[in-house]
């Protein structure tokens, strides 16, 4: 655009937000000198119907083509202004906000004089920006309209249910053999009656007969390229080694000579190489966990349909999709050995195998029994692995740990009337609905809650009785209990492989681990990376309503980019000059999203932004060594002026 | 007309973090010295070390960088990038004799209005004290 | 028809560039064709006043190498800038500074003490410094020429119309340099004669040899590592400043298994050559950690001179900010 900047500068009063500390006049009288300013006004509320009016005349009176709102943040009412300059006949990217309030009013109301000149100061900046700013169009593209769920717990599930009603294709990867993810190996579920891999089953109901869902399961993702609306995913499925012939008869598994630690009772149990891994799971078929397997073909020569096949290889499979939701869940914190006696002692357990060992399904049928005797007196122990209660805890809470706890607690008590239940806790949070009654119930019951300040000492004795000693902050006393069964109730932490999927897909992530939201309370479903959504505990703990919850949440979010036709981005992407790139690839290896490619055209070598791929953070501009890079809104010339008017004296 | 304010001290601010931050400081009505001008970059990976060298050669006393905490960056790895040319840029500014508390790189998150204003009132104090920074011109 | 005056100047230079015009071998035979010679202190016996002497703009072209360090360089350059209508810095030195601008890096008076009193072969009890003024004979007395605070790269002290790049400029820059002059087609005024638009990767041989992402984990210096001269140097962790720095030396370096350490100097957009690359040489070494990342880079001893070899005197804080001489 090479016309001569003619600026516009509106300055806002906003009531006395901005006017009350600042000198409007002062400043009005020097904006006016600034170069390339034609017209200068200030109003009370520039934001208001009155306010956009007073722009769109000046732009109309005085042929303006670039505009200067000094006002609040541009996080309030960039857009706002930016459909202004549209009704004005403007490109929307011809303004530029000079951010009086939040930056100036409000921060420097002590003195005027100080506030008057950082606003006339900020102002200076914006209009040395405004008269470089270009007009720049959004970039469209069709959007796909398949989606990928990444996770085949409660969250995905529930998120494949919403998006194969609405009648969008669905591909749903899980990296178990069977779906139904961490709530399938709970208990009965607090005020229902149901246990979890019932809840887990209603839900699959609605999912595994719909045409439009494609499950995978033993499949895991390897890559990703394209972006919003047009993903290209490979993911890796691992061979089953068993397939849709088996009736689950059980053969295979009474000649498998391999026992090893069965995940899907915490370790309680001992399960086959050739195994289900619990009655009900989908899809309803053996499997074979080839990592165990010692390939002796004893399971092959047994099955009678022929089910088994050993030669199965890994499958590389892609697929096209528009979005992408990352549901792809937690691990349960897992003690360190010794760590309350956990390990140690057969008299230590976790909640979680607690819970199984309390399902009539369980090994032990439901009864409570610690080598073959029934304990008397109980210790549950909360909050550990979260609440920074020991070194290598995590610093949340785990959120479903104290109703969990106190359900648990409660059932014992049902069962066993006479059982002694101490709950030693940091804190009770039973903030879900009906918890709390669970909490005053357990009350009822006489189970008893201590208050520990530092964590408890779980005190193994040489003849394997347990002394739990701790602090109790209520009665400011050391207290020691004899216990003949310690329960950890542990917390969420983020599934180990979340890192590799998480680089893969491009998503940030807390300093726990957790995947981080575009915005922890407005955008809670979506990821920074446009397209790529989030549901259930991959961004914290939740409990199963929660992560059902935003499971569904982030189906809606997806579909409002997949009714699109076309999805647009905003174009403050990088761009190179093809003229004068070097072809140093500088900038490719740079690119957090796989943006840049080096492209060869006849003997001409140079990089190449896709611009529905970036992202637009400026980091190859930076680093491009030959200043060719440039980017949007933000490019070296305008960002220097910026510099520049900053210093002006 | 007022009075230039001095020292004079440029801030890099990431559009998700740091710019976020400031605002937060003016929501929650916070008061540090009004010497700082924000300039906004989308991403703390975005500042170009040039642009520092240019404000110091412009009259800057001060130049802050800052942006998410290393983690928290709205495009995975932008701090991060900052944070490796920031770490040889403060050697070069040492080689130019800069003083080391004229220029910062601090990870400032949306929330963190208090860590902003903390970090602005050491800086204005240490910067105050070191005096204008004077750059020889020609013969 | 009267032929083109030229004049050749050197100021604080080592003499190179001098050797490069030269090294144009046959082709200094058609230099001296096309053009009248009238000032060149190295390989001819004029006299300051034969420059005097001339009207001024009379000279076509004058060529200065070196930065201006003296009292004496910096009234020869300004009297040559009368004298001439085109004033061309030729090699670092006169570009940007060169290697002696390093010396920016200390203030004049550690300087003179360390050259004559401090350095190890220095044998100086009286402590004895040069003095602007001798009297040797009642009548005689000889002056020499004072070391200013700083040395300035040609264009800090007058109006510079073109640049030729190097240290030296090779045989082939100087001679598509002095091809462009004598066309009479003259590129906009302050353009690089002679190299390339592009940067020394894009005429490297080695740059297709990059993997696709240049990330490295290591630090090397020349010294520490036999390199695979088939592979670009800058992935294997040597400093090469081939990606900021303009092409058109034939990439000769590099030939020889040795990083481009920047003599020719940055492209059009580069605010600061040594700014931009620290920013794209810091931003390739792949480590998230700050301890990782301060090792590494750490293993770069001397970053001044390895990113401002070439260029502190025109670098945007022209050298070490000196207190004692403010």
């Amino acid at each position: 655009m090479n016309e001569e900047p003619r600026i516009g500068v509106y300055i806002c009063h906003c009531g006395v937000n901005i006017a009350g500390s600042v000198n409007i006049k002062e400043v009005v009288e020097y904006v006016k000198n600034l170069p390339h300013v034609v017209e200068v006004r200030d109003y009370i509320f520039m934001c208001s119907a009155p306010g956009q009016e007073i722009i769109k005349e000046g732009v109309k009176k005085y042929n303006l083509n670039r505009i200067v709102v000094a006002a609040c943040s541009p996080t309030m009412h960039e857009h706002t202004f930016r459909n202004v300059l549209i009704e004005a006949g403007l490109n929307p990217y011809l303004l530029e906000i000079a951010n009086i309030r939040e930056h100036c009013s409000w921060v420097h109301s002590e003195s005027r004089e100080a506030a008057t000149w950082k606003a006339y100061t900020l102002i200076r900046v914006a209009v040395a920006k405004a008269s470089l700013l270009e007009p720049l169009k959004d970039i469209t593209f069709k959007v796909n309209k398949n989606v990928l769920i990444v996770g085949g717990g409660v969250a995905g599930l529930s998120a494949a249910r919403e998006l194969a009603l609405k009648g969008f294709k669905v591909y749903l990867i899980e990296r178990r053999p069977v779906l139904g993810g961490n709530t399938a190996r709970l208990g009965r579920i607090a005020h229902t009656e149901l246990k979890g891999k019932d809840v887990v089953g209603e839900l699959l109901k609605q999912v595994v007969d719909n045409p439009n869902i494609n499950i995978y399961v033993n499949t895991e993702i390897i890559d990703v390229s394209g972006s919003v609306g047009n993903f290209k995913i490979r993911v890796v499925r691992q061979p089953r080694h068993v397939n849709e012939k088996c009736n689950l008869c059980g053969e295979c598994v009474r000649v498998c000579p391999v026992e090893v630690s069965n995940e899907y009772e915490f370790g309680l149990t001992k399960r086959k190489a050739i195994y289900l891994p619990y009655l009900g799971a989908y899809p309803p078929l053996y499997v074979i966990d080839h990592e165990n397997c010692t390939r002796c073909l004893e399971c092959v020569k047994v099955c009678p349909r022929n089910a088994v096949n050993l030669a199965e290889k890994p499958e590389e499979i892609e697929l096209n999709v528009g979005a992408v939701i990352l549901a792809a869940g937690h691990e349960p914190y897992e003690p360190l050995i010794g760590e309350f006696g956990y390990g140690v002692s057969s008299r230590v357990l976790t909640l979680f195998q607690l819970e199984r060992m309390l399902d009539e399904e369980s090994p032990t049928k439901g009864e409570l029994k610690i080598n073959g005797i029934q304990p008397k007196s109980i210790v549950f122990i909360m909050c550990v692995g979260s609440l920074n209660i020991t070194p290598n805890a995590y610093p949340y809470c785990s959120r479903m740990c104290c109703s969990s706890t106190i359900k648990n607690a409660l059932v014992i008590k049902e069962r066993y009337p006479e059982t002694n239940i101490y709950i030693l806790h940091k804190d009770i949070r039973t903030y879900s609905r009906g918890d709390e009654q669970l909490y005053l119930r357990a009350g009822e019951r006489l189970i008893r809650f201590a208050r520990y300040r530092e964590a408890p000492n779980v005190l193994v004795n040489p003849d394997g009785s347990i002394d739990v000693r701790f602090f109790e902050e209520t009665i400011q006393e050391e207290v020691s209990i004899s216990a003949d069964l310690v329960v950890l109730s542990v917390g969420m932490k983020p599934p180990k492989d979340i890192d590799r999927i998480r680089t893969i897909v491009k998503v940030g992530c807390g300093p726990e681990g957790f995947l981080r939201e575009a915005h922890l309370k407005l955008r809670p479903v979506e990821a920074a990376t446009d397209g790529v959504y989030l549901a259930g505990t991959v961004t914290g703990p939740k409990n199963i309503v929660e992560a059902i919850d935003s499971g569904s949440a982030a189906a809606s979010k997806a579909l409002t980019l997949l009714v699109k036709e076309e999805a647009i981005v905003e174009p403050l992407v990088a761009v190179v000059d093809d003229e004068r790139c070097s072809a140093c690839s500088i900038c490719v290896g740079i690119c957090p999203y796989n943006a840049i490619r080096i492209k060869t055209y006849e003997d001409r070598r140079i990089a190449e932004v896709d611009p529905a791929v970036c992202k637009g953070c400026g980091a190859c501009v930076a680093s491009c060594p030959t200043g060719v890079m440039q980017q949007f809104g933000f490019k070296d010339a305008q960002l220097k002026s910026q510099v520049l008017a900053a210093l002006y004296k | 007309m007022s009075q230039d304010l001095e020292p004079r001290i440029v801030v890099f601010a990431c559009n998700w973090c740091s710019y976020a931050a400031l605002d937060l400081a003016g929501v929650s009505r916070m008061k540090y010295p009004p010497n700082f001008l924000v300039i906004k970059v989308m991403c703390s990976g975005r500042v170009d070390p040039q642009f520092i060298l240019e404000a110091f050669r412009r009259g800057a006393d001060g130049v802050l960088v800052a942006g998410c905490h290393p983690g928290d960056c709205h495009y995975i790895e932008g701090n991060i990038k900052a944070l490796r040319r920031m770490t040889l840029l403060r050697r070069v500014l040492e080689g130019f004799g800069i003083e080391k508390e004229r220029f910062r790189l601090e990870w400032i998150s949306a929330s963190e209005a208090e860590k902003f204003v903390r970090v602005a009132n050491e800086m204005y104090q240490e910067i105050k004290s070191l005096g204008p920074l004077k750059l020889q011109e020609t013969v | 028809m009267e032929k083109p005056k030229i004049a050749l100047y050197w100021c604080a230079s080592c003499g190179g560039c001098e050797e490069a015009v030269v090294d144009l071998a046959d082709k200094i035979l058609d230099v001296v064709n096309l053009v009248d010679i009238v000032f060149w202190p190295v390989a001819m016996d004029y006299k300051i006043q034969d420059v005097e002497n001339l009207p001024d703009g009379s000279i076509t072209a004058s060529f200065i190498n070196g930065g201006v360090r003296l009292t004496e360089h910096e009234h020869v350059v300004k009297l040559l800038r009368r004298k001439s209508k085109l004033v061309i810095a030729y090699g670092a030195c006169s570009a940007w500074g060169g290697v002696p601008g390093l010396a920016n890096l200390y203030s004049r008076e550690e300087i003179l003490r360390y050259v004559y009193h401090e350095a190890p072969t220095v044998e100086n009890p009286d402590k004895t410094r040069p003095q602007l003024k001798t009297k040797v004979e009642e009548e005689i007395t000889l002056e020499l020429p004072d070391l200013l605070p700083r040395l300035l790269p040609l264009d800090l002290v007058v109006d510079v119309d073109y640049y030729v790049p190097g240290c030296p400029p090779t045989p082939d820059v100087t001679w598509k340099a002095i091809e462009t002059l004598l066309s009479g087609n003259l590129p906009p005024r302050g353009s690089v004669l002679g190299a390339s638009d592009k940067s020394l990767c894009y005429d490297c041989p080695l740059n297709e040899t990059k993997p696709d992402k240049v990330l490295i984990k290591d630090v090397k210096r020349p010294h520490e590592v036999l390199a695979d001269p088939s592979k670009c140097l800058l992935t294997q962790g040597l400093t090469c400043l081939g990606p900021v720095t303009r092409g058109g030396c034939g990439a000769l370096c590099i030939k020889a298994a040795m990083p481009c350490t920047g003599c020719f100097g940055p492209l059009d957009e580069v605010i600061d050559y040594g700014g931009k690359a620290i920013s794209y040489f810091a931003s390739i070494v792949d480590y998230a950690d700050e301890e990782e990342i301060k090792k590494v880079l750490g293993k770069i001893l001397d970053p001044m001179g390895v990113f401002y070899r070439y260029s502190l005197p025109a670098s945007r804080l022209r050298g070490k900010i000196i207190l004692a001489e403010r």
